[in-house]
């Protein structure tokens, strides 16, 4: 138990630095990569959780992501490098603002809320079948919203970019 | 003492490999070619270019070894020869994988240099071609084990193993596994003979070594992944088990190697291409008709 505690606590701190760095480098690569360590991070917190599959999940695709995004920036970015000093970060009050209350909110929420006894974790085959049948179940048609949103969100955007045939060099 | 055992399967693995690989790239057979090289690797200066990104450029080799040796750590050798047999490990052998891209695509932006550069991003790419299929494909074999165990997954093979249970999620996990591995014909990540090799360009000494390892313990781990998956794993008639998988881990390197041998590299528009139009189709099909076999025929 204390060394879950430990291990919660390390990763907790290690998502948050990284979340800093994010914000402190000036190459859009780094920033990129920083999210995606801090991210990776909360799914080793999710380990330590005991919560195996949301955990595995998380750093799996994680990594894809954030990769990604990472090629992405460097496309539309006027300077992904970073050489020329670039701010990464914009609107200061209004994030500085947002950013003391939402920590705010989510320790107020961590100390106040009645959490009553925590049950222990399952065994992790069964919290995998658990999320099945809660997937195919009651939350089936939330997750198909959202993923035919997103598909048609992918084809629509593929159709936008991708020029008739004969106007430009196919390929 | 299973952990040292597997880890001294896979560094024999690496060694074996790094001969067959030799073999099949050069045409001659020098078994000892190997330790030289990493001999004179480690012997030579590690050279750091002008300007770069210098915590990328360190950390890339070695997140190459460690991603490829906590997926190794999942997959079973033996009844119980294995280091962490978790009940989500073929989950996590793609969770650990997917640091492969990460780690290449650290070491093409870290060193400052165009090849690297071009060839990290090359591998991003081939990642959008291969990730969806390999993942689609290993439901198959989850779906058959009815678990995602890999313990579970190879005692679901005892009488018929994958490979000819589902012929289709076989064929795609095998080829998506060699552009993971980047492997010819699918190495555009190094590429030699037209990116100077791509994210290995601006590498010498013993950095290179480190990521030469953590490459050939990639080639090993994915092998295993093949046979734990599709090829029964550890059963075998005489021989024990742990002799069984490393003679089919062996045998699906040689024949991932071999394929390259005569083949030309394809281009990442066809690559990303064929995966797309034949084989996410094929991996869904395949997804279909093991959900046939285990709900109708059986």
């Amino acid at each position: 138990m204390i060394l879950q505690t430990l291990f919660l606590g390390f990763f907790g701190v290690a998502a948050v630095w990284f979340g800093v760095v994010v914000f402190r480098t000036s190459s859009m690569v780094r920033s990129a990569l920083a999210l995606l360590f801090s991210q990776a991070a909360i799914g080793a917190m999710f380990l330590a959780m005991q919560a195996e599959f949301l955990g595995v999940l998380q750093i799996m695709m994680m990594a894809t992501e954030m990769s990604i995004m990472a090629i992405f920036m460097v496309m539309y970015m006027m300077d992904p490098g970073g050489l020329g000093e670039m701010e990464m970060s914009h609107q200061k009050r209004i994030s500085i603002a947002a950013g003391v209350l939402g920590t705010l909110a989510a320790v107020g929420v961590a100390l106040l809320a009645d959490w009553g006894t925590v049950a222990a974790a399952p065994p992790a085959a069964e919290q995998t079948e658990r999320l099945g049948t809660e997937m195919l179940g009651r939350s089936m048609l939330v997750f198909e919203t959202a993923g035919v949103t997103i598909l048609t969100a992918m084809v629509a955007a593929t159709a936008v970019a991708i020029e008739g045939r004969g106007a430009g060099v196919s390929e | 003492m299973t952990t040292l055992a597997v880890l001294l399967m896979l560094l024999a693995g690496a060694y074996l490999v790094a001969v067959l690989e030799g073999w099949s790239a050069t045409g001659r057979f020098r078994p000892a070619g190997p330790a030289l090289s990493a001999i004179a690797l480690l012997g030579r200066e590690s050279i750091v270019p002008r300007k770069p990104d210098r915590i990328f450029f360190e950390v890339a080799p070695v997140l190459l070894l460690v991603s490829t040796m906590l997926a190794a750590a999942v997959l079973p050798l033996g009844p119980s020869l294995v280091i962490a047999d978790m009940a989500t490990g073929a989950l996590f052998l793609n969770a650990a994988l997917a640091y492969v891209m990460v780690a290449l695509v650290m070491a093409g932006w870290g060193p400052d240099s165009a090849y690297a550069m071009v060839a990290g991003w090359r591998f991003l790419g081939q990642l959008v071609g291969y990730s969806m299929p390999i993942v689609m494909a290993i439901v198959g074999v989850a779906m058959r084990a009815e678990s995602l165990q890999n313990t579970a997954i190879v005692e679901s093979q005892a009488v018929v193993p994958n490979a000819l249970y589902q012929p289709a999620g076989f064929v795609v996990f095998f080829l998506a596994a060699m552009c993971l591995a980047f492997l010819p014909p699918f190495d555009l990540p190094t590429a030699p003979g037209e990116l100077a090799g791509g994210v290995e360009s601006e590498y010498a000494g013993a950095r290179l070594a480190v990521m030469r390892l953590g490459r050939m313990v990639l080639v090993v781990t994915l092998s295993a992944a093949v046979t734990v998956f599709y090829l029964g794993g550890w059963y075998g008639p005489v021989l024990p088990g742990w002799a069984w998988s490393a003679a089919k881990m062996l045998a699906v390197a040689a024949a991932m190697l071999a394929a390259g041998r005569y083949v030309p590299r394809l281009r990442e528009a066809h690559l990303l291409a064929w995966w797309w139009k034949l084989g996410i189709p094929l991996a869904l099909f395949n997804i279909f008709y093991v959900g046939v076999l285990l709900l109708v025929v059986r």
